[in-house]
């Protein structure tokens, strides 16, 4: 049936001896994530492997959701979806590669950022969200592993396997079960179902101070121990600070057994500037409907008016290897195995 | 919703000329006796009943049928079953358009449509949910998983006042959520304010949409960019509609008087309703279609094509009128031509 009556196409056969494998560099919502390189014009890409066997109803669902986001979307700071391609009975999805992933380049000791790094690395990152916003698109899955760097120091959002497309003008429902524990924002872990774009900017705000510190600022072990750990940095919501925290559902299981001060400032002091601390600030707001919008956050005077200017990365051409959280996460275990071994 | 229509997919693979829409037949021709057979069958398979059956939503059968199109510019009928393609496209169609349904109700609606007498008499619809999985599989594969459809509809409400607008047409725009997160493109809507929109007379929008809804019987879908569609559409409404027809013949026959004329000579007792009247003049909507940044003779000829369809429709129904109801497709699920 998938001959070569098509007229347009090459044919599957060549196709996938288009790319060749060269290794595993991450794992996705629906499968393995591959760099691969074009044997044709020497370019490397991603490849994305859809897992097809375990569904019974066919093509999931999310992954056309993803396919459908992807090529709707073309932003300098959202990762390039460049085609399809099927293959030996799987669906991969072909990518621009990136070299790195955020995990990964700040578990690193070789290269060491500027704050004008930093602040072009935060200034990316919301700018690929207010695009994503203005299309109409939560991410749901904002951190570390899925914010991709290459060595030109460019920053994009990967990894669309959760979002979708919101409704501006009506609210609905939506899974609460998004994104990941240590990013996820406060309204979601008080149970809110009904919520928006800024889900997304309170991962940002999580980023960003992450970019300061290089290791994930809100650590928990489960969705009560994640809400004591943000109560311990900026302390307790209260009634003024969150006017509507009381209406959300979970909020008598889940709220604060006692007052807690915000402390954030003093803690952060030592890393960021003040216009850095402002920004995180309003990205770390309690009340979703204060948060910052990532346009907002944009034309914060951390990026407009605060000393240095932003400044790409560029130097992370000379940068040995590739770093991802895969492989970070690998040289841990393989640290620990020898920990183990020496111990015995 | 790529990025827009002129960087999709949609305008950019899969608007093809009439030349690669023969040549995509070829090997059916080989099995028929008159070519305009093969135009029946493009009637015949675009049938809504499955879509209908199955409870989709208005845009996911259009998604369905052009995916359909799209998949046998690249297939023949004679080699791959049109009726679990048709099954297939309705069921990618509906996770693509964000209303998914089960594949098990997909088969089970299918052999029930497509084995019943009356309609197709197909027996040999497989029952095996796993036939329909590999099939989506085949299917998304010549799609080039591109998914994303543009259809006339949106440009309809676009161009339109839907105020008149029976529920049908309007709860599909506010069901199709994926059709509203991209209407946000641009934050509020320009047409927003309901400034500047065309206003039909009672129906005329739905009338509209009925000729749109019947444009996916024909390959026009392909031929296409789907505004075209919808203005052509629009302009057979307007002449074609008798209540829209006749607002148009009192709009050009006023039209030579001039803005100047009613306020020649007002009666003095309705003087607040006339001044009304004069700040939103009557419009005129051949001006109204005149004024759009489209070509008006393309739009001319897509309007001809549309009326040649309705032709071809007249000429199927009579044959299958006049043949045997149940001898479409033979019994191996083979099609030959109605004879």
């Amino acid at each position: 049936m998938a001959d070569n009556t098509g007229a347009s196409t090459s044919s599957v056969q060549t196709r996938s001896e288009l790319y060749h494998i060269v290794s595993q560099v991450g794992e996705g919502t629906f499968g393995k994530v591959y760099k691969a390189q074009n044997t044709v014009t020497k370019l490397y890409v991603a490849l994305k492997r859809i897992r097809m066997e375990s569904e019974k109803e066919g093509f999931p669902v999310t992954a056309m959701r993803e396919i459908k986001l992807l090529q709707s979307l073309r932003h300098e700071n959202v990762v390039r979806l460049y085609e399809m391609m099927v293959s030996n009975g799987s669906v991969y999805m072909v990518f621009e590669y990136m070299d790195h992933d955020l995990t990964g380049i700040l578990s690193q000791t070789q290269f060491n950022f500027t704050d004008a790094h930093l602040k072009s690395l935060s200034h990316q990152m919301l700018a690929g969200l207010a695009y994503l916003h203005h299309k109409g698109v939560i991410h749901r899955d904002i951190k570390g592993s899925n914010i991709l760097i290459n060595n030109r120091g460019e920053l994009k959002l990967g990894d669309f396997g959760l979002a979708r497309f919101y409704q501006k003008r009506r609210r609905t429902d939506y899974t609460n079960r998004v994104i990941t524990l240590w990013y996820r924002p406060p309204e979601l872990l008080f149970g809110a179902t009904i919520y928006g774009p800024e889900v997304d900017m309170w991962s940002a705000g999580c980023i960003m101070l992450e970019l300061f510190t290089k290791k994930p600022v809100f650590q928990g072990n489960d969705e009560i121990h994640q809400l004591d750990t943000i109560y311990r940095v900026i302390g307790t919501p209260t009634a003024d600070r969150w006017t509507d925290v009381a209406n959300l559902p979970w909020y008598e299981l889940v709220k604060p057994r006692e007052e807690i001060p915000n402390h954030f400032r003093e803690m952060f002091r030592k890393w960021m500037s003040p216009a850095a601390l402002d920004l995180a600030e309003r990205l770390l707001c309690y009340d979703p409907a204060a948060r910052a919008t990532a346009a907002q956050a944009m034309e914060a005077p951390y990026f407009t008016q605060e000393e240095p200017p932003a400044m790409a990365p560029v130097g992370l051409a000379t940068l040995h290897g590739e770093w991802h959280e895969l492989e970070t996460k690998r040289e841990r275990a393989k640290k620990r195995r020898r920990n183990e071994t020496a111990i015995q | 919703m790529a990025t827009d229509f002129w960087a999709s997919s949609h305008y950019k693979r899969w608007i093809v000329d009439r030349a690669t829409l023969r040549q995509a037949r070829a090997d059916d021709l080989l099995y028929i006796d008159d070519p305009e057979h093969l135009d029946f069958l493009a009637i015949y398979f675009a049938d809504r009943k499955l879509g209908k059956k199955l409870g989709l939503p208005q845009r996911a059968i259009a998604t369905a049928t052009v995916f359909f199109r799209r998949f046998y510019l690249k297939n023949s009928y004679c080699e791959t079953d049109p009726f679990i393609a048709i099954a297939a496209c309705c069921y990618v169609a509906a996770k693509a358009e964000e209303c998914p349904v089960h594949i098990k109700n997909v088969v089970q609606d299918a052999r029930q449509i497509f084995g019943s007498q009356e309609h197709y008499n197909v027996k040999n619809f497989p029952s095996d949910n796993s036939k329909l999985a590999e099939m989506e599989f085949y299917l998304v594969d010549d799609l080039e998983c591109d998914l994303i459809i543009f259809h006339p509809y949106r440009t309809l409400l676009a161009l339109c006042k839907s105020g008149d607008v029976s529920d049908d047409p309007g709860d599909e725009e506010e069901a199709g959520e994926v059709g509203v997160g991209i209407a946000s493109d641009d934050g509020p809507r320009y047409w927003g304010t309901g400034q500047g929109q065309l206003e039909l007379p009672h129906n005329g929008l739905q009338s509209a949409w009925f000729i749109v809804n019947d444009t996916y019987r024909s390959e026009l879908c392909l031929l296409y960019p789907p505004h075209l569609l919808a203005i052509a559409a629009l302009y057979m409404t307007c002449v074609f509609h008798p209540a829209t027809a006749a607002r148009l013949a009192s709009a050009s026959a006023s039209a030579p008087s001039g803005p100047g004329a009613p306020a020649a000579d007002p009666p003095p007792r309705r003087s607040s309703r006339q001044a009304a009247e004069r700040k939103q003049p009557a419009q005129d909507p051949l001006a109204f279609l005149a004024a759009l940044n489209v070509s008006l003779p393309l739009v001319a000829t897509v309007a001809q094509e549309i009326i040649a369809m309705y032709a071809l429709w007249e000429r199927y129904k009579e044959d299958a009128a006049g043949a045997d109801p149940g001898g479409t497709p033979d019994s191996r699920g083979r099609t030959t031509a109605a004879s």
